[in-house]
């Protein structure tokens, strides 16, 4: 189904049959190999999650004047998100409507117009065609030529606390219903800043794996993986503590206690699609009254007790479908092709936070994160093992069915789960398999 | 012929490029420990993103004070993990040196490395025995301490050092 006039392609029906590949019965859950490898599934990803629903392009903090832009992707459409005159943000696809060239060849900038290196169109800020060279005289265009209103733009645009959202389905409902809980799990995240206000400005990890970009998804809400994944990592806690920089976000030193500190707390599987996971601080004294203390007061005095044990707690989300945010970081999954994914680890600071808190956030990232960090190489590691073991298809399912019997129904309408369990997972699933069906 | 060429006083190209060489060797054949011993007590091993920025407020691919380059190394030698079983093999190419005196009376020694890395194990399988280059230019601080070369400060500046990265869980 074409999208608001101009937008997407006509396509086909795949053949590809959501109900053959997510089995749910009260005491199954269960998930086809198919829906990791096939090409068709692939496809109708693209078209019917990625082009349907919201998609994470960006932070404002990236583009924080008018003029700045940063390239990003909503699925395989490369676009520009751009800041326009007012300070509005416009996204729009990194595509010459007159013969296809780019017009956008840095990742990040400031311009006052794309230019087409081919011809020389035009076009301002909000992707508007400002001007046609040589449109007049001999070989030009006639008085009947109908010039284009200028680059396709994404008809929705949004952002919350910074993060920037935008759809190519005009119907799309608000960011806020997309969000649903996931917007308390950002505003716990983001209100760590005394200001209430996350910045961008460390430069990104990158990393490209051989595996299907939906173990991403699933992954950053595991709770199940760590201590066997990143056995490693915690023998390296047991031996080295905070003395290398983790800056006190790993909490255990053996594997027994590191099993006891990650039962704790609690899962969401949103009808959204996100998977959420978040723990609050045991008692926020020693906080208070720790090396930070005026930090953490200041967060008590504006946010409240209760809400600061969760502020000052940890938490991790998978925000369907391409969104994660752990640790002090936000992070994108880009799928390239059904076995090939990349992987931006965007480390962020606290606004107006003491300069030591956003070091030691980032001197722990820089350890546990990027191609050569002591975790993240493990996980997507993993991802490829995965991949490849998939290549047995002789087998057809894989089992999510974790805590599937300890789960219930929340007032929201999500599921809520146990912190290992793989409601997450299942949550994730469940709207992927609802977006396929829709066609 | 140019200064550069010859070394400069107190370090001849030639004890520079065995220096490296000897590097390149201890790396490739696993011998971390001793690799580890090649650092001064306050050496820094440096995979940047953008050198230009300043290491506390960026990250970096690699940031290995002492006890840091000490940690990986612990955990190469003596931790098994997904990224590194099976291990990697790695080559080292070391060339173009040249020699440069610095004012704080160390030794700047810059060199272009070529690094193949492929890991072991079932090579049919994804990720496994695919020999992919590295390629750098590596800028080494060397200072004598009681005679010896050592190494206060190891950047290497990949060439796709802002892009996407694979498995980098080795030492280049």
């Amino acid at each position: 189904m074409a999208v608001s006039g101009s937008t997407l392609p006509v396509r086909s029906r795949s053949g590809v049959d959501p109900e053959a590949l997510v089995l749910e019965g009260p005491h199954t859950y269960r998930v086809h190999t198919r829906a990791y490898t096939d090409p068709a599934v692939f496809e109708a990803e693209m078209q019917r999650v990625f082009a349907r629903t919201w998609v994470y392009v960006g932070h404002e903090s990236e583009i924080p004047r008018p003029g700045d832009y940063k390239t990003a992707h909503v699925g395989l459409q490369p676009v520009i998100v751009s800041r326009g005159d007012g300070g509005e943000i416009h996204v729009l696809v990194n595509r010459c409507v007159h013969r296809g060239s780019v017009v956008c060849r840095s990742p990040r900038g400031t311009a006052n117009y794309f230019r087409c290196p081919y011809h020389g169109w035009v076009y301002g800020k909000d992707g508007s065609l400002a001007g046609i060279a040589m449109r007049e005289g001999d070989g030009g265009y006639s008085e009947h030529f109908e010039a284009p209103a200028g680059l396709l733009r994404l008809p929705r645009v949004a952002s919350y606390r910074g993060l920037i959202f935008a759809s190519f389905n005009p119907e799309v409902p608000s960011i806020e219903r997309h969000l649903g809980k996931a917007a308390r799990l950002i505003d716990n995240k983001v209100d760590r800043s005394p200001a209430g206000e996350i910045v961008l400005r460390s430069d990104p990890y990158v990393v490209t794996y051989k595996g299907n970009w939906k173990f991403q998804a699933e992954n950053i809400v595991d709770g199940y993986h760590f201590t066997f994944v990143h056995e490693g990592f915690v023998k390296l806690q047991e031996r080295y503590g905070d003395a290398t920089g983790d800056f006190g976000v790993h909490r255990g030193r053996s594997m027994a206690e590191v099993r006891r500190i990650r039962a704790r707390g609690v899962s969401w599987g949103c009808a959204q699609g996100h998977g959420l996971s978040a723990k609050p601080v045991d008692r926020i004294e020693p906080l208070l009254e720790g090396h930070f203390g005026d930090y953490y007061r200041g967060l008590l005095e504006r946010h409240g007790p209760e809400r600061v044990a969760w502020i000052a707690g940890s938490g991790a989300m998978s925000i369907f479908p391409n969104l994660g945010i752990i640790h002090q970081q936000i992070r994108v999954w880009r799928p390239l092709a059904p076995d090939l994914t990349e992987v931006t680890v965007y480390p962020y600071e606290l606004k107006d936070a003491p300069d030591e808190i956003n070091q030691g956030w980032l001197r722990s990232q820089e350890r546990f994160y990027g191609p050569a960090g002591h975790g993240m190489p493990d996980d997507v590691e993993i991802f490829a093992l995965n991949q490849q073991g998939l290549e047995a298809s002789s087998v057809d399912w894989l089992i999510l069915e974790r805590g599937l019997d300890r789960e219930r129904v929340d007032e929201d309408g999500d599921h809520e789960g146990l912190p290992s369990g793989e409601t997450p997972q299942r949550a994730f699933w469940r709207r992927w398999k609802r977006l396929l069906a829709e066609g | 012929m140019a200064p550069e060429e010859v070394g400069v006083a107190g370090l001849a190209r030639e004890e520079a490029e065995s220096f490296l060489y000897r590097e390149a060797r201890l790396i490739d054949d696993l011998e971390l420990e001793e690799w580890l011993r090649l650092f001064t007590e306050d050496g820094v091993y440096w995979i940047p993103i953008d050198d230009r920025k300043p290491v506390e407020w960026n990250t970096s691919l690699v940031y290995d004070p002492p006890l840091r380059r000490e940690e990986r190394v612990y955990h190469l030698l003596h931790v098994p993990f997904p990224a590194q079983a099976p291990r990697s093999r790695t080559l080292h190419l070391v060339g173009n040196v040249e020699v440069t005196a610095g004012d704080d009376g160390a030794f700047r020694v810059r060199s272009h490395q070529v690094v193949y890395e492929v890991r072991l194990g079932d090579f049919r399988q994804v990720g496994l025995g695919e020999v992919r280059p590295i390629v750098a230019r590596v800028e080494h601080v060397l200072r004598r301490v009681d005679g010896q070369l050592r190494i206060a400060l190891k950047k290497v500046l990949l060439i796709d050092r802002e892009m996407s990265q694979s498995n980098l869980t080795f030492i280049i």
